[in-house]
């Protein structure tokens, strides 16, 4: 049954597409209304506000409206929009890199880690909500692409590789160090990510993607 | 502490089944040799403890919505950049929005009927609301429609949304005193991120006539102008009625929005 919606989703998103490409505002307002929440949700978790992922969206969609003749349904259009969307994020964190975050978001061997401001996070009690979405912001933008698309929007590996460009392994290898390293921020301590070997074939760059295809 | 200190070969082996045990995804066998491991080995039971907890935390962060002047913004632009495309073919939607203006019109008429006889404020009297009559017989789908006639339709329905739009605002601007400073502050921040769409959409209707995006996205922030006042009347009424849950509730949908 998730098949057949998933499969009756596609057809009608390739239909959108072909339909944008002549032209009709009408159907890329459709598209607009079917894809808008879930790339928004992602913008929002990767830069963790929600005037930045609005701009975002607002870049993401018109990209699409531009470059709508060169997608040529060899993707779901899902995974082609997520890509987009997912790389309009990294070049945003990218160019806030120097002004806005620390030097460390971007670098992978860190021996230990201070916990987010007062973690509430304590042996047999519920994790906050807050300490989480505050660890979340402070995962390197590889990890937290990896994270959120996984753990947060819910996809297969397979498909957060397709997005993202990479080897299937490399995206189970993030997501570990994602979750690691957020344990890290919320329990404090080492960041022990060094328990699982990176994937032997990694085909991401420093900032976890291998670019647009 | 450990009762059973196990080798770090085998705790290196055991982080990958941690994170496919954290995502349910493990077969029985690999699900026992786990349960094996973590009942000797403290710290990994921590870890797989933890990450769990944090997958249940992750699972039930709240998703977020973008507001809708962010499709205004994108129509807006995507006008101002696009050449005209072909006017038959856009005959059905331009029909269509012009029916909604008809439509904004009585929603008008309803709120001001539901907020009491306050005649010096009444947007529309019998003798406004005739025209708004006139046009929806005009643009009623199975009347013949010829480019002339749907361009004849949206200047009606632009004319009836800027009526609506003008009542409206003479409510809000009498009564406004009864909000709350920071909402008012906030309901005029996003009044006039629409303001600024509705400006780009007439600049870029002026500069190309015939393009069908300029009068969509015109129309999308016209129909959000109207949604936002009405949301601010029905604000105005709960909170003079000092009905604290209705006003949460409805500045709940405005922050949504």
């Amino acid at each position: 049954m998730i098949t057949s919606n998933k499969t009756e989703a596609d057809r009608t998103d390739r239909d959108l597409a072909a339909r944008c490409r002549r032209g009709e505002m009408v159907a890329f307002e459709e598209l607009y209304r079917r894809h808008s929440g879930r790339l928004y949700n992602v913008a929002y978790r990767m830069t963790g506000s929600a005037a930045d992922a609005e701009d975002l969206l607002q870049d993401v969609f018109l990209q699409v409206y531009r470059r709508i003749d060169s997608y040529r349904g060899d993707a779901a259009l899902g995974t082609w929009l997520y890509r987009l969307a997912v790389n309009a994020c990294l070049d945003h964190l990218r160019s806030h890199q120097g002004r806005q975050r620390k030097a460390t978001d971007f670098i992978d061997d860190v021996e230990g880690l201070e916990p987010v401001a007062s973690p509430s996070w304590q042996p047999d009690r519920a994790l906050d909500r807050i300490d989480l979405e505050s660890a979340i912001s402070r995962l390197p933008p590889s990890y937290r692409t990896a994270f959120v698309l996984h753990d947060v929007e819910g996809h297969e590996h397979r498909e957060v590789a397709d997005m993202l460009g990479i080897a299937e392994g490399t995206s189970k290898s993030l997501l570990h160090k994602a979750r690691v390293r957020l344990r890290a921020f919320l329990r404090g301590g080492p960041a022990d990510e060094a328990r699982r070997p990176a994937a032997a074939s990694t085909t991401a760059g420093a900032d976890g993607r291998r670019g647009e295809r | 502490m450990d009762t059973k200190r196990p080798t770090a070969l085998t705790c290196e082996r055991m982080a990958p089944l941690v994170d496919d045990f954290v995502d349910d995804r493990l077969d029985p066998a690999a699900r026992e040799q786990l349960d094996s491991h973590l009942a000797g080995c403290e710290s990994c039971r921590r870890m797989a403890d933890d990450l769990r907890e944090i997958r249940r935390g992750t699972r039930a962060l709240p998703t977020h919505a973008p507001r809708p002047e962010v499709w205004a913004r994108i129509a807006g632009q995507l006008a101002a950049q696009t050449p005209a495309r072909s006017r038959t073919f856009w005959t059905g939607a331009r029909v269509a929005m012009a029916m909604a203006a008809v439509m904004v019109l009585s929603v008008v008429t309803s709120v001001v009927v539901l907020r009491g006889p306050r005649p010096e404020t009444q947007p529309t009297t019998p003798a406004q609301t005739a025209p708004a009559q006139t046009a929806a017989a005009a643009v009623h789908p199975s009347a013949p429609a010829t480019v002339k006639d749907v361009d004849e339709h949206l200047r009606i329905a632009d004319a009836n949304y800027q009526q609506a739009i003008t009542g409206l605002e003479k409510i809000v601007t009498s009564e406004q005193a009864a909000l709350d400073p920071a909402v008012a502050a906030t309901l005029q921040k996003n009044m006039g991120i629409i303001d600024q769409a509705i400006r780009e959409s007439r600049a870029a209707i002026k500069s190309q006539p015939t393009s069908q995006l300029a009068q969509t996205s015109l129309f999308d922030a016209l129909r959000q102008k109207v949604a936002l006042l009405e949301d601010t009347i029905a604000l105005i009424n709960v909170m003079r009625k000092g009905d604290q849950a209705g006003a949460a509730k409805i500045i709940g949908g405005l922050s949504k929005s």
